[in-house]
């Protein structure tokens, strides 16, 4: 058949697809990341303090009574989430600005911009690692506090679920705007704290959101995290908190992908 | 084909010019140098040539690339050197090296390679630790990691001490060895004379000459430069009228000669005829130096 003469040559023609970026590169990059967290002290506390934290909350004896003016739940049920929301807002907050920091602070995205690696691969990376770190870090924190500890699981799955992961997105979107800017692991860390505070504080890290003047709950449906946590707890209107989450992931991208300098 | 092609190269930072109008060519298996002082345009120079900044005027090729366009398939076969890179910290030397090498198609072996650039007891060394020698040759090592058929050195002694700049050089001349094409930007003249084939000269964002290190000495016209007392009187006129001498000038019974390469041949000949010994003859080569002095100061005069 006539259809079968082509030339076995033309199974050779190399067709190139020039990616800016081969799977393998990208997974070294991933692993260059993880050894460089592993070697930075700060890193552990990250992902201790909320497991540690969790482990003294679930072990003090009173902190799984129902209370009325936590709107009949126990101390542990309103901390679970609480303590989860530390993970992603530290790794937002310090992790991701600090770590691209130290990178421009020292001129290595000099040295990746000449290698086929371009250092969007390597912001990529380090968005990947910090990704999977926070999805560890609140599985750990909630399966000790549900399962271990017996907190009561919040009735809205998809909502928690949607929740933290549109929260997750938020901070990140914002945490870029100092990784985007910061020129020093110092300046990142001062320009990431402030917001952090605000959604620890908004998150009831310091005092329980139900024990909040009524004022201040409204505001805190407008902070990421005090968001997730009214999700969480099924408290006012889900869309209008995914919206919240959504709103400062679009702006914050915005913002860090029109101030993003990589030198 | 030129390996590089610099065409009329243009480039400007908010209105200041940084390159003006570059152009040269390297040929395969060459060493070829950009000289130049500070803020002469070079790094600019280098950085198009890299795919890192976008030429405002001109056209540049690499191996018939385009180094904005083609800039993925450019980073496959162009090994880079750049001034001011720096790397994580907390990062060990065969890890850098492994981490780039899985960026490439075709990554050279990373145990050869370091033990060529005398790293092989470093390699578990983190970079930080390294001095500035290590940090230099670990640089070279990432630049030769994709196997790459052209290298772009930028100032890459700057910052070492003697010993570890003359290992460097022997390093560079290794590499081209094996058949890959080096572009070398120094401010170095004894690294240019000693490692380039030829050389550009580029001053104020200008090609000011394209030459061999010693074609470029030549130029400045003060080839050669000789003084001795002569055994005997010796006429002012006779000196004058051998093509190769420019000047002369005499000083406490010394002559002094100043003129083209073949200067000192065509007097010690002069001599040997009229049997004039000359004592204390004291003989100075025209070094690459003085062309740089004067063919920088001259494009200043304009």
């Amino acid at each position: 058949m006539s259809a079968t003469t082509a030339s076995p040559l033309s199974a050779d023609v190399r067709v190139s697809p020039r990616r800016r970026i081969t799977a393998r590169g990208f997974r070294a990059l991933m692993g260059m990341h993880v050894k460089l967290f592993s070697r930075e002290p700060g890193v552990a506390i990250i992902v201790l303090v909320p497991i540690v934290l969790m482990v003294i909350f679930g072990s003090i004896p009173g902190t799984k009574k129902p209370q009325a003016d936590l709107g009949g739940r126990s101390v542990l049920d309103v901390y679970v989430p609480t303590i989860a929301a530390m993970v992603p807002l530290m790794i937002a907050c310090t992790a991701l600005p600090t770590a691209m920091a130290s990178f421009r602070e020292r001129n290595a995205l000099r040295r990746f911009s000449v290698s086929p690696v371009l250092p969007g691969g390597m912001l990529a990376a380090l968005v990947a690692v910090l990704s999977s770190m926070a999805l560890v870090g609140v599985l750990i924190v909630v399966v000790l506090g549900l399962a271990v500890f017996g907190a009561h699981a919040p009735t809205n799955l998809g909502a928690v679920i949607s929740a933290f992961v549109l929260g997750f997105t938020a901070v990140m979107a914002v945490g870029m705007i100092a990784a985007a800017r910061a020129t020093s692991s110092g300046m990142a860390t001062g320009m990431g704290t402030p917001f952090m505070i605000l959604n620890f504080f908004f998150s009831g890290l310091y005092v329980p959101v139900a024990q909040l003047p009524h004022a201040f709950q409204t505001i805190g449906e407008f902070v990421p995290f005090g968001a997730v946590m009214d999700a969480w707890s099924g408290e006012g209107i889900l869309w209008q908190h995914l919206a919240v989450l959504a709103g400062y992931t679009v702006f914050g991208g915005f913002l860090s992908a029109k101030l993003f300098r990589w030198e | 084909m030129p390996v590089i092609e610099v065409d009329r190269l243009h480039k400007e930072y908010r209105g200041v010019i940084a390159v003006d109008e570059v152009s040269f060519a390297v040929e395969q298996g060459e060493i070829f140098g950009i000289l130049g002082p500070n803020g002469a345009g070079k790094t600019t120079t280098v950085e198009c040539i890299s795919g890192l900044r976008a030429p405002d005027g001109g056209s540049v090729r690499v191996l018939g690339l385009d180094p904005r366009a083609d800039r993925d398939e450019l980073h496959q076969t162009v090994g880079v050197q750049l001034q001011e890179a720096g790397l994580p910290e907390k990062l060990k030397v065969r890890e850098t090296m492994e981490l780039f090498a899985s960026f490439y198609r075709e990554p050279a072996e990373i145990a050869p390679l370091l033990r060529r650039l005398g790293l092989a007891d470093k390699a578990e060394a983190r970079y930080k630790k390294l001095s500035g020698g290590q940090k230099q040759r670990l640089a070279i090592a990432l630049a030769l990691v994709g196997n790459p058929r052209v290298v772009v050195l930028d100032e890459l002694t700057t910052g070492l001490d003697p010993h570890a700049r003359r290992e460097t050089w022997g390093l560079v001349e290794q590499v081209r060895e094996v058949g890959v094409t080096v572009l070398l930007v120094t401010h170095f003249m004894e690294e240019a004379e000693r490692l380039c084939d030829r050389l550009a000269l580029i001053d104020r964002g200008r090609v000011v000459a394209v030459d061999t290190p010693a074609g470029l000495a030549e130029r400045t016209g003060g080839g050669q430069r000789m003084r001795f007392r002569p055994s005997a009187p010796l006429e002012d006129a006779e000196l004058l009228a051998l093509p190769e001498v420019d000047s002369l000038t005499r000083r406490d019974g010394r002559i002094e000669l100043v003129g083209t390469s073949n200067l000192v041949q065509a007097v010690t000949s002069l001599l040997a005829r009229r049997q004039i010994i000359a004592d204390g003859l004291r003989i100075e080569q025209a070094t690459l130096d003085d062309a740089f002095i004067s063919l920088t100061d001259h494009a200043q005069e304009n």
